[in-house]
């Protein structure tokens, strides 16, 4: 009975040590490559936002360009005078007694004489 | 469990398969050939250029008068058309948006081994629009640049036109092409099996950069006006053709060029080739009497002449050298003074001869005659003035009366504004500045004295002399101005017969150069008519 003891005992007593180092290496190795596959997702959503942010930014410029284009249409003279006349509106430039030459010096003079008319 | 042999046999070809795949992966990944590692790199790899926008042309307030718009190209997959069943759809749209003919649609898009075609080129983004919306499948939208004028017909000589390689190819547009022209971006990157972009694979990006601006010394409002009185003189005389121009007379500025007949820059590819035509400043034609202020002008600088001297102007007939020399009028004796005023032939001949052929043709060349002005346009004519070897006995004559001389519009005014000017001919130019992108300025031309052909006492007295053809008894009485005192000449020149020698007797070129005011010029103008038919054919 006792020599039976022995055994059993020897026997619990052979134990595998738990391979510490290896289980560490692992772990960093998986949370390297989960950390690698986030940052990758990560860059390839950027990298999506950045183009898109791209068109909207090329296409934005694209609209101002055409706006301003039709803007400076709409302003030419030609364009001008044709609106005028839409509207029954007719100008004339100004005739001699309506014009207020400014030279230098006489500045003052001149604005006073305007103010006078 | 028993292997007979079929089954075997299948094991041993399943083994050799996997096997040989085994291999054929181990070489691709191993030790691919080169042919199959180009394939592969071809097939992923992504080169992108884009075209720098050109630069804004823009007047002298900064007005635009020519800048990039987006534009697309309408194209189409007919294959992918086909197969969907869906060419009617596509065709009928095409049709209604375009105003194309449905024969040349339809067998453009039916077309099944073809899966690109290009239906429209260069279409404004507001016309493609609704075309857009209806989100017909197999239709493919391409971005491209493309030049707009804004203002259309508005300074079209000056401003030119760029072709739709974005190349500039007349006026401004061609002189400074360089500095208009962007800079191509490049984007060198990865597609992956859908053909998008791998972001993370774009080893080069570099953006496309916009041209310069150039600012014009043109002003838009006196463009126009310009225009518009050459209108008003193309529906009142039919001349074959009109031009004008303004010109600041300190600096030799331009504010105004105009030419008629005139295009639309956006339309350029429509105009016939002598529309194109700049004819202030290559068009080459004797000038008639407006050389005489010139003429004149020396012979007072030189001493050669007196404004109050007199001379005897035959009664409007002068044998001189075997031919007679007409005056429009008759006239007795004149003064220089009235010599101008009154544009008297005889009288500038013999000025002229007084004068001397050397002092002459040095006159002429002083004012800038036979050489280009340098005005910063392309195509400039120099004109001729022949040397005196060339002279015969009647040249001297005819020269100071503007025949025998071939000048361009741009050296008559130039001329006139150096008067204007006390005496200093400077040179003509259009462009103002030119800024980078970044407001950097990268050319900014300054006024230059070219040189002095008359001295500021007489150039004074010339304006005062020239002051007097636009009052009452001068040649250009219309051309005077309330409130303003106006110098200048008038000019009526038959145009030469190239064919049968001599000249015509019904064809003329009308002219008037003039500057104002008189007591402190600032602005010179001329204006040429050529070949009036009706109302009249003098300056």
């Amino acid at each position: 009975m006792k020599k039976r003891q022995k055994t059993r005992n020897r026997k619990s007593q052979v134990r595998i040590p738990f391979p510490t180092v290896l289980a560490c290496f692992l772990v960093f190795v998986v949370v390297f490559g989960l950390s690698y596959l986030w940052l990758c997702a990560r860059c390839e959503m950027l990298g999506q936002e950045i183009k898109q942010l791209e068109t909207v930014q090329r296409d934005s410029r694209r609209q101002l360009n055409n706006e301003q284009d039709r803007w400076s249409s709409m302003l030419a003279p030609a364009s001008l005078d044709r609106a005028l006349k839409r509207h029954h509106l007719v100008m004339h430039l100004p005739n001699e007694q309506q014009v207020v030459r400014v030279r230098s010096g006489t500045i003052a003079s001149v604005t006073a004489l305007a103010y006078n008319k | 469990m028993k292997y007979n042999g079929r089954t075997a046999a299948t094991s041993v070809v399943m083994a050799a398969v996997f096997v040989g795949l085994g291999v054929r992966l181990a070489f691709l990944h191993l030790k691919p050939s080169p042919g199959t590692l180009a394939r592969i790199e071809n097939g992923r790899h992504l080169e992108q250029e884009t075209r720098g926008p050109r630069g804004r042309i823009l007047d002298r307030n900064g007005n635009m008068l020519a800048s990039d718009v987006a534009a697309k190209h309408v194209c189409a997959d007919p294959k992918f058309i086909l197969e969907n069943g869906s060419i009617t759809n596509v065709c009928d749209a095409l049709v209604s948006r375009f105003a194309m003919d449905r024969s040349v649609v339809w067998n453009l898009l039916n077309q099944p081994d073809r899966q690109y075609v290009r239906i429209q080129k260069f279409m404004r983004e507001e016309a493609i629009e609704p075309l857009r919306a209806m989100n017909l499948k197999g239709l493919i939208f391409e971005d491209v640049p493309i030049r707009d004028y804004p203002k259309g017909v508005l300074g079209a000589h000056v401003i030119g036109y760029a072709n739709y390689e974005g190349v500039g190819s007349a006026g401004v547009e061609q002189r400074m092409n360089t500095l208009l022209q962007g800079v191509s971006g490049l984007r060198i990157s990865q597609k992956d099996g859908r053909r998008h972009e791998i972001y993370s694979q774009r080893t080069v990006d570099i953006d496309p950069q916009s041209g310069a601006d150039v600012y014009l010394t043109i002003d838009q409002q006196i463009q126009h006006f310009s225009e518009v009185a050459l209108d008003n003189l193309n529906a009142k005389y039919h001349p074959a053709a009109a031009w004008a121009i303004v010109q600041n007379v300190r600096t030799g500025e331009i504010l105004a060029m105009a030419s008629l007949p005139t295009f639309n820059p956006n339309r350029f590819n429509t105009a016939p080739a002598e529309w194109l035509r700049n004819r202030t400043i290559n068009y080459t034609y004797e000038p008639g009497s407006t050389m005489k202020a010139m003429v004149i002008a020396s012979a007072l600088d030189s001493g050669a002449v007196k404004s109050t001297d007199i001379f005897d102007c035959e009664d409007g007939a002068w044998h001189y050298g075997g031919r007679i020399l007409h005056d429009s009028h008759e006239y007795g004796s004149l003064t220089v003074a009235d010599i101008i005023k009154k544009s008297s032939n005889i009288g500038a001949a013999k000025v002229a001869l007084q004068m001397g052929e050397k002092k002459v043709y040095q006159a002429l060349r002083s004012f800038g005659f036979s050489e280009r002005t340098g005005i910063d346009l392309p195509g400039e004519d120099a004109g001729i003035v022949w040397k005196t070897e060339r002279w015969s006995k009647l040249s001297i004559t005819r020269i100071a009366m503007g025949q025998e001389v071939l000048v361009t519009s741009m050296q008559i005014l130039n001329a006139i504004s150096c008067i204007a000017n006390d005496g200093a001919r400077m040179r003509p130019f259009i462009i103002r500045k030119v800024v980078s992108p970044t407001g950097e300025l990268l050319l900014e031309p300054q006024p230059e004295v070219l040189n002095r052909p008359i001295r500021p006492d007489t150039a004074k007295e010339m304006r005062r002399l020239l002051a007097r053809v636009t009052q009452p008894g001068g040649t250009a009485t219309q051309a005077a101005l309330q409130g303003y005192l106006v110098g200048g000449k008038t000019g009526t020149a038959q145009k030469a017969d190239l064919v049968n020698g001599g000249y015509y007797s019904h064809k003329y070129i009308a002219s008037f150069v003039g500057f104002l005011p008189v007591e402190n010029p600032a602005i010179s103008i001329i204006v040429v008519a050529d070949e009036p038919t009706q109302g009249g054919y003098y300056g």
